[in-house]
């Protein structure tokens, strides 16, 4: 990937990463989470390493769920 | 250089015609669907905005509808034509059906927009226009002003009732 | 490829307004064009038919999440 699109994508990642440890309120984290993903996805992708890119994909989603679960388990 | 920017510019006006008719058609700025929308609705309306606009764009984010179609659909016929194309719009059909969505905005926007885009490649353009000018066109909706987009979007909504 | 810096440059621009943006309820629709530019990315990085399937599972993933976090937090406003 040519350097300017991989300092995009990285920039995404970190900033995802960063405002996730910063921001105080849940579902600002959990969307944060969800940037990280969105930055590192395409790096996943850039190597040729599309099953994996399905993989987490399919699975980052469905990880948030299992946390949105345990987040009303607690507020309730 | 410029013939690809204008391509592209063109590529996001005729996205946008597309995939906003579809779902109007459809009807996605109804409230009283899917609980996540109304939630998203309510923030757009306390923010300045319309709440039917408020409730198609809850719409978009929570559910794949016309505007997902016609960006799958136009990687779909980047890699492999019009079949490439319908095998999106099949995985936007599963994608709505696991977001307990049981309407057919999505896949119809899919289709329509395999046909679109096919057609503009043959008149010269690139299926990658449509990519980046989808892209381009969801930014309008739902990345520019929510307060705007949304008003725009009740008026249209106006228009169909 | 223009497309693709393109896509790239509305990506970086969606994940900056999305980390600004402090309702959770207006959030969402930036994470929403974030998840768009980044199934366009994937597809215009890698021309090739598994990449569609990658971009479709990754924005069919990133609606279904979206949609869970909206539920929750309208769950939640409910009560």
């Amino acid at each position: 990937m040519i350097l300017i699109l991989e300092a995009a994508f990285g920039f995404i990642a970190l900033v995802g990463a960063i405002s996730a440890a910063l921001i105080r309120d849940s579902y600002g984290k959990l969307i944060s989470l969800g940037v990280l993903v969105a930055g590192i996805l395409p790096f996943i992708v850039d190597r040729g390493y599309i099953d994996v890119a399905i993989t987490v994909a399919l699975i980052a989603p469905i990880a948030t769920i299992f946390v949105l679960m345990v987040a009303r388990r607690e507020e309730a | 250089m410029l013939d690809e920017i204008l391509h592209i510019m063109a590529a996001a006006i005729i996205s946008w015609i597309l995939f906003v008719t579809v779902d109007i058609f459809f009807k996605l700025p109804e409230t009283g669907g899917v609980s996540g929308a109304s939630a998203i609705a309510r923030d757009i309306e306390a923010g300045g905005g319309a709440l039917s606009g408020g409730t198609m764009m809850g719409n978009i984010v929570c559910s794949p509808d016309a505007s997902a179609g016609t960006l799958l659909a136009a990687c779909g016929v980047y890699v492999a034509g019009i079949p490439g194309g319908l095998a999106a719009a099949v995985m936007v059909y599963v994608g709505n059906r696991i977001c307990h969505d049981p309407g057919y905005a999505g896949t119809t926007g899919a289709v329509l927009a395999t046909f679109v885009v096919y057609a503009f490649t043959l008149a010269g353009f690139a299926a990658t226009d449509f990519i980046a000018g989808m892209v381009i066109a969801i930014l309008t909706i739902q990345g520019l002003s929510h307060v705007h987009a949304s008003r725009l979007l009740a008026r249209l909504w106006r228009v169909r009732q | 490829m223009i497309a693709l810096y393109v896509v790239a440059a509305i990506a970086v621009f969606a994940a900056i307004r999305v980390i600004v943006e402090k309702n959770t309820g207006r959030k969402l629709p930036y994470a929403n064009v974030l998840g768009f530019a980044v199934s366009g990315a994937v597809v215009l990085l890698i021309d090739h038919p598994l990449a569609l399937v990658a971009a479709a599972a990754y924005f069919v993933g990133s609606t279904l999440e979206s949609n869970a976090i909206a539920s929750t937090y309208a769950g939640g406003v409910k009560r």
